[in-house]
């Protein structure tokens, strides 16, 4: 059995369900991520492990012990649970010195004098704040108060430590950092835990393995890498990453590779293409192509020797810095283009887009 | 799991079925939610039962009718009184919304000088008692006692009164300046705190100063304004001790006055009494309901968090004008009042003029040494009494306040919307309609004629006060910072005591000296609710004034005004400027 371990929850606050019937397995020291937009029910769920919430349904075991048992009426309140969180407004008390925010918990499990001193201090040390232990929360900057928030957190050694989206008041350049030193620390302690967010890019770089949300639901479970090569439907693919995602018809199976046509409407003739996935589906069924836009090469004359080759127009292009941004009409799709290489392009420009079928995947619904 | 089954098996024992919800969270704020509910809606059913019950002509037997009510809009006395009532509420909301709208604005808008000395000065009527007011501007313009009469005569040689405030248009004259701060802490606040780009813009437009202000600023601030207003308004038909005093004694009854005669006294008639509490009530409860309702939510919201410095108008040299009128409400509203009463009580006896040569302490000796064998036990044991009252009533309160602040922003469900609704019953009656319910409530129990039940009758009616104070803070107060706590490991006690209350403490101790002087000056409950040996300090003020005794009447004000004051300064350390602003 998981260290933690989520079975069927659902959680409804008045008609609106925001959990509905989560399964999820989290083993010792893992690093998992809930990501999904707002509203997925990732927040929610996190606060059911945390005993913030009572879920409707559904069980909740840490450690093999029920904290949450709706069937057996078992609800262990927050305090019982043994847990850490880090909140996203932080949370740091403003009543009490940096010292006296995280040697909180472990005065309350009535650690002796000395034990408090030292494990404080320690926790201080590793998240770099131990010079500032006598300052008051309110001198503080907001990267400090983070990792307040995260000494605390894991000063008592909790079972988990849950993390609600931790990162999202900072500003870009310290969160890239905060995010760094988050797994460090997290390798370094072996710490199981727990973390919710909206930032795909978080999720990746961060996880061990990432859960996507969406509606209340589990969308799909996976390594980082899998998620992002291999989304197991529409949901997945555009929230990871931008993909374009064309509809079409499934052709035929050839080996591994799966004929495609997509139709461009307007009596021209669909194109035919090559892609992976879509492995059980049978002929003639509705599937979603996803390509991602930094997979499609762009070609300004027609290429001689080039797979799933199709034409469009250029009807807009967005300088990024380290890359251009072009959206290219086919048909009455969009299809958004990533190119490092700077042509001149312009709008109404007739251009020739590939890619090799390993980068197109077919989803089916 | 190893075996996946449908019903989970449980490995360890713990607490199950009806068992979990017996926390400590879930236990106390049980029980002081059912005690506010038992204590706010119990008095206003009994009211309600009590109206409708008719008392018959030996005064032994009730029978149920609606005689009560045939009374109170056909008798000639009551229907008289009720049309008082409704004149000196229009009258009073009108003045003190003139006033206090002005004087926000000269204060936190224009470059009027002095204006930060005097925006304490402006603040000061709002914690004096109206009943002590009305006793002073008695003395200062009454007709045959008035002190600005007579020093007219001598000055001037002008015969008739020139003043005369035993009348509805003093009733609203007195009760004008006492509530005028009402209406200035509701609009000051959003005065100041307006995004002044909001009126750059008018400016930018084309629009000159007094058009922006007049287009732009005052309209931004009309649902201040009316909230104001309507507290005002509410208040005024709720005032018991100004009509008393001024208008009462002169044949100008309100229902107040009347509800106090049927209340007390040979004449009294408990039935009667509710039926007319309920009208008030009724009315009162109405008008607070379209403020909380239809008023308040559509509050601008022109409050950005940002700190704005507010643009400041240059009135030029009409600035001296402002500041005469400001210095000139600061003079009518406390200065005068407070000389005219110290003035009063250092004579044996008020003639309407001061006799220098007469001077005296006599006065405070018998209202303020309660050893003394010869001092008067209304007002002596009405110090005591007020003193016991109000420090204990503001701490049950303030306790109360915490838990009913913490049921409604830390709790969701049925019971923190049901609390919600509970602590804004209380705002929608005046203190005597509440008193008149508590008194025919309790009558029957132990309690009545003890200070319990006035206890009693201050924690309901003022509660709600103490409530608002702690929850602005306590919404401005993460809740995360809360549930860290818990997250840490501890208990939901130890996390209100270590975490929740530390945080609210400034909120909690300004809320603690507004109800002490709310309960220090108390009259309106008190006056329903005391028996002998139960005065309270405003009763005690009662009680001599009905004696027509004004040097002791006013020694006593003075006593008690001293301590009121004294409160205010301790109110501004520790609450800072901002704090009264709604």
């Amino acid at each position: 059995m998981s260290f933690v371990e989520i079975k069927k929850l659902v959680k409804s606050f008045g008609p609106e369900v925001a959990v509905a019937g989560i399964d999820l397995s989290v083993e010792q020291g893992e690093f998992v991520t809930l990501l999904g937009p707002s509203g997925c029910g990732k927040t929610t769920t996190l606060r059911c492990i945390a005993g913030l919430e009572h879920p409707d349904s559904g069980d909740i075991q840490i450690e093999g012990d029920y904290v949450t048992s709706v069937a057996n009426e078992v609800f262990l309140t927050p305090e019982e649970r043994n847990l850490g969180m880090v909140f996203q407004s932080y949370a740091v008390w403003p009543h009490m010195t940096v010292f006296d925010n995280v040697a909180y918990g472990l005065r309350i499990r009535r650690e002796t004098r000395a034990a408090i001193k030292e494990k404080t201090t320690n926790a201080l040390n590793l998240v770099g704040l131990g010079h500032l232990a006598e300052r008051y929360a309110t001198k503080l900057s907001g990267g400090q108060r983070q990792r307040v928030a995260l000494a605390r957190a894991i000063v008592y050694n909790p079972k988990v430590v849950l993390f609600d989206e931790p990162l999202s008041n900072l500003d870009a350049k310290l969160r890239e950092q905060m995010r760094i030193e988050l797994t460090r620390l997290q390798h370094d302690v072996g710490i199981t835990s727990i973390y919710v967010t909206h930032d795909q890019t978080e999720a990746l770089v961060m996880s061990d393995r990432v859960v996507v949300m969406d509606k209340g639901v589990i969308q799909q479970i996976g390594d980082p890498e899998t998620i992002y090569a291999e989304p197991t439907n529409a949901f997945v693919a555009n929230f990871i990453g931008v993909a374009n995602l064309l509809e079409g018809k499934l052709l035929g199976h050839d080996g591994e590779l799966t004929d495609i046509e997509i139709p461009i409407g307007d009596g021209s003739p669909s194109i035919r293409l090559r892609a992976t996935g879509a492995e059980g589906a049978p002929v003639g069924a509705k599937i979603i192509l996803s390509i991602r836009p930094e997979d499609i090469l762009l070609h300004l004359e027609k290429p001689a020797e080039a797979m799933n080759l199709f034409e469009g127009e250029v009807i807009d292009t967005v300088y990024l810095g380290n890359f251009l941004d072009c959206q290219v009409q086919v048909g009455p799709h969009e299809v958004g283009v990533q190119i490092d290489h700077f042509e001149e392009l312009e709008t109404g420009q007739k251009v020739y887009l590939s890619f090799t079928p390993d980068h197109g995947l077919c989803l089916t619904e | 799991m190893a075996t996946d089954t449908a019903a989970p098996q449980i490995d360890v024992a713990p607490p199950r079925g009806w068992r979990t919800w017996f926390t400590q969270e879930n236990i106390i704020t049980t029980i002081v939610g059912l005690i506010v509910a038992v204590a706010v809606i119990v008095p206003l059913v009994a009211l309600v039962i009590n109206s409708f019950l008719v008392l018959d002509d030996l005064g032994f037997d009730t029978e149920w009718g609606l005689q009560n009510y045939r009374d109170i809009f056909q008798g000639r006395v009551i229907k008289k009184a009720l049309i008082n009532t409704a004149i000196i509420s229009t009258g009073c909301t009108i003045l003190a919304t003139l006033l206090g709208v002005s004087l926000a604005w000269i204060n936190a808008r224009t470059n009027c000088p002095f204006r930060e000395q005097l925006e304490p000065f402006n603040l000061i009527p709002f914690f004096l008692s109206p009943f002590v007011g009305a006793i002073a501007w008695h003395n200062l313009a009454s007709p045959k006692v008035g002190l600005l009469n007579n020093m007219a005569k001598s000055a001037f040689g002008i015969d008739f009164p020139l003043f005369n405030v035993n009348n509805l248009w003093g009733v609203i004259w007195v009760t004008g300046i006492f509530f005028a701060p009402l209406v200035y802490l509701f609009v000051v606040g959003s005065l100041r705190r307006m995004d002044p780009s909001l009126e750059d813009s008018a400016r930018t437009t084309g629009a000159g100063l007094l058009r922006t202000t007049f287009t732009i600023t005052l309209p931004l601030v009309t649902p201040a304004i009316l909230s104001g207003a309507i507290i005002v308004f509410v208040t005024t038909a709720g005032e018991f001790g100004v009509p008393f005093k001024l208008s009462a004694p002169f044949g100008w009854e309100t229902l107040t006055t009347q509800i106090f005669t049927k209340a007390v006294g040979d004449d009294a008639n408990h039935y009667l009494g509710a039926a007319m509490s309920m009208v008030v009530g009724v009315v009162t409860a109405f008008f607070i309901w379209i403020q909380h309702r239809i008023i308040a939510p559509r509050s601008y919201t022109t409050v950005t968090g940002k700190g704005f410095r507010p643009n400041l108008i240059d009135l030029g040299g009409w600035k001296w004008l402002a500041f005469a009128y400001n210095v000139f409400y600061v003079c009518v509203a406390v200065v005068l009042p407070i000389i005219c009463l110290f003035f009063v009580s250092l004579h044996k006896i008020w003639s309407g003029r001061i006799i220098w040569s007469e001077l005296t302490f006599w006065n405070y000796q018998k209202v303020l040494f309660f050893w003394w064998p010869e001092s008067i036990d209304a007002a002596t044991n009405g110090i005591i009494n007020s003193f016991i009252l109000a420090f204990g009533g503001a701490s049950i309160a303030m306790v109360v306040a915490i838990i009913v602040s913490y049921m409604i922003h830390r709790t969701k469900g049925y019971g923190a919307r049901v609390l919600d609704f509970l602590s804004v019953i209380p705002i929608g009656f005046p203190g005597i309609v509440l008193a008149m319910g508590v008194l025919v409530t309790y009558i029957k129990t132990p309690i009545y004629a003890t200070l319990w039940i006035l206890l009693l009758g201050y924690i309901t009616r003022f509660f709600p006060y103490g409530q608002r104070n702690i929850s602005s803070i306590m919404m401005a107060v993460s809740e995360e910072l809360d549930q860290s706590s818990r997250m840490a490991g501890a208990t939901w006690l130890t996390t209100l005591r270590r975490i929740t209350i530390p945080l609210l403490k400034p909120g909690i101790f300004a809320g603690w000296i507004l109800l002490f002087v709310i309960f220090l000056r108390e009259l309106s409950i008190s006056i329903i609710l005391y028996s002998a040996g139960t005065e309270t300090l405003s009763v005690g003020v009662y009680y001599l004034s009905n004696f027509e005794n004004e040097p002791m009447t006013s020694a006593l004000s003075i006593a008690q005004t001293v301590a009121l004051l004294i409160c205010v300064v301790i109110f501004r350390k520790v609450a800072g400027k901002e704090a009264l602003t709604a």
